[in-house]
């Protein structure tokens, strides 16, 4: 060893012992104030109420995780226990100045998602009601993104098996596409259109043929209907003439009318007479039962004659 | 086969060896602890030694130490903060940041800086003065030495491996919350809920036992080595080396302790 290495005598240090535990009592206050916000951070000197969140599948959930109430946490998982059932009972310690949200109408739900843990959320859409007891126990709802999985997996691959099967070769789709590849190049050739409807050349020239021959049959019918429309229409034409003929019909239309209301009074004057006839009529049969009575006095009176009269003949018939 | 049995015998005698000194480590630390139990270890002369290595193995690095830490925290909460927000997690960064930083870097970064600026200082001035004593720790001469010259070192050592964790994670706690709330006082109970959630009663026991192993392990393991009795044990290093080697050992194994006890 050389003289270097050897230490060097201590050195007096003032207030040392003052220093020293002024340093001692840094670090008791950091520990002791470190320990203290931990503890207050998990809510030691918090007075909370138990709640009982009753699930059939407690996966996902584990002990201190949050029970939220519109995204704050209002409570923290404290156990994890199998009822006698086989439920899953989530012993949940809510502290009292949060407990107000928690009402009798609450509803809680576990939600599993894909990243992250599960979560506990609670909703109370009456904040009037009731406030959940201590101790109350509720089912919780569950709500498993994971369990959709499967199935949306499966109704993928039924998908992509689809579309493998669409897309293939030899599938439907591909021929119906070569198909319309060489509608579309005969759609480009001379024939256009017209070829791809009839099928074939010959029957396209003929369609042109045809339409040509249209045409002229249309020209020739357009110098027709300007001679109709002449003949129609012209000075000396149908139309006019049809119109002084309507003209006179007005006329002996209103004769005629005329006429017919001559013939109304006549048969107004040939009513009135009936009228007078079946006055008549009745005045007639008054009449002859008038005579009947008195052709029954005469003849009465004749029969009293006759019995008076001393000249009377026996006209009773006897028998002898 | 006369090489293949010297040959085992040589590794059968290095591990024995190798073992003998970890024994011998824990034999000091127990020595220790029984003289730090000791009242007499207090008197007038002791109390003096003591305070004066606490007091000049702590408060001159405190305070660069502290503005160490808050640089380191700082660029680590950032990195994290960021990266979390790119990936649209941002309500995970916090938890990530306390988990990260407070529970596994900063005592680890504490035990690493007092044991480089406090023990192995330490065990070289523990290697000069026995070198100019010729006192053994474990003869009955030695007890003295171990009481006047070892102990103070030692409990100096862990006080401040203890003081530098302490004040890093109030100081790593403090930036987590500037950092991501700023001056404003709101973010309080948002971010005390994260605290709370991250260390439960288990996460809490293992962080501080492990803040003490670590502690006890970067005073103990320098200066024990340097007190080893047989300098021929690694004739090939020398005894702060080995000192230095082991206290990695301890400090890795530990480490990993708690990583089994805290995600397992």
């Amino acid at each position: 060893m050389n003289e270097e290495e050897i230490p060097a005598p201590a050195s007096p240090i003032p207030h040392l012992e003052f220093k020293a535990a002024l340093l001692l009592a840094l670090f008791l206050v950091l520990v002791v104030g470190t320990a203290l916000y931990l503890m207050y951070a998990r809510g030691t000197f918090e007075t909370t109420q138990r709640l009982v969140l009753v699930a059939e599948d407690s996966e996902g959930v584990r002990v201190g995780m949050d029970l939220t109430f519109s995204g704050f946490a209002i409570g923290r998982v404290r156990r994890i226990e199998l009822a006698p059932d086989g439920n899953a009972r989530i012993l949940v310690d809510v502290p009292q100045q949060d407990a107000h949200w928690l009402r009798e109408s609450s509803v809680f739900t576990l939600v599993r998602s894909l990243v992250g843990g599960a979560s506990l959320k609670a909703y109370s859409g009456v904040l009037t009601d009731p406030p959940l007891a201590d101790g109350a126990e509720r089912k919780v709802l569950v709500g498993d993104t994971s369990a959709e999985l499967p199935r949306l997996v499966a109704a993928a691959r039924e998908l992509i098996q689809n579309l493998t099967q669409m897309s293939a070769s030899d599938s439907a789709l591909a021929g119906s596409l070569g198909n319309l590849q060489s509608l579309t190049e005969r759609l480009k050739g001379p024939r256009g259109a017209a070829g791809v409807l009839l099928g074939s050349d010959a029957d396209a020239q003929k369609l042109g043929v045809t339409l040509e021959r249209v045409n002229t049959l249309l020209a020739r019918l357009d110098g027709i209907a300007v001679k109709a429309d002449a003949q129609v229409l012209g000075p000396n034409g149908v139309v006019p003439e049809s119109r002084a003929t309507i003209v006179q019909l007005n006329a002996m239309l209103g004769d005629a009318r005329a006429t017919l209301k001559k013939v109304d009074s006549v048969l107004a004057e040939a009513q009135a007479v009936a009228a007078n006839a079946r006055v008549a009529t009745t005045d007639l049969n008054a009449l002859r039962s008038e005579v009947d009575t008195t052709v029954r006095k005469v003849e009465q009176l004749v029969d009293e004659v006759n019995r008076k009269w001393p000249f009377a003949r026996e006209t009773e018939l006897k028998l002898r | 086969m006369a090489p293949l049995h010297h040959s085992l015998a040589d590794t059968g005698h290095a591990a024995a060896r190798w073992l003998a000194g970890w024994w011998r480590i824990v034999h000091l630390g127990a020595l220790l602890l029984a003289l730090a139990l000791s009242p007499s270890s207090y008197a007038a002369e002791g109390r003096r030694s003591l305070m004066r290595h606490i007091y000049l193995s702590t408060a001159p690095a405190l305070p660069w130490f502290s503005v160490l830490t808050t640089l380191i925290s700082l660029i680590l909460i950032r990195i994290v903060l960021v990266t979390a927000l790119s990936y649209g997690l941002s309500q995970y960064a916090l938890e990530m940041v306390v988990r990260v930083l407070v529970l596994e870097l900063i005592p680890l970064t504490a035990a690493l800086f007092a044991a480089l600026r406090c023990s192995f200082p330490h065990a070289a001035d523990i290697a000069v003065l026995r070198a100019q004593g010729g006192w053994d720790a474990w003869s009955r001469g030695g007890a003295d030495a171990l009481r006047v010259e070892v102990l103070p070192r030692v409990a100096a050592g862990v006080f401040c491996a203890l003081m530098l964790a302490a004040v890093s994670c109030v100081v790593a706690f403090v930036v987590a919350y500037l950092s991501v709330y700023g001056l404003a006082a709101s973010g309080f109970v948002a971010y005390t809920h994260t605290v709370g959630h991250v260390f439960n009663p288990a996460v809490s026991l293992i962080f501080s036992l492990k803040i003490v192993f670590f502690g006890i392990a970067v005073a103990l393991i320098p200066i024990a080595s340097v007190l080893d009795r047989e300098p021929t044990l690694g004739a090939r290093m020398s005894a702060e080396l080995r000192g230095l080697l082991r206290m990695f050992l301890i400090i890795v194994i530990i480490e990993a302790a708690s990583l089994v006890g805290n995600y397992y």
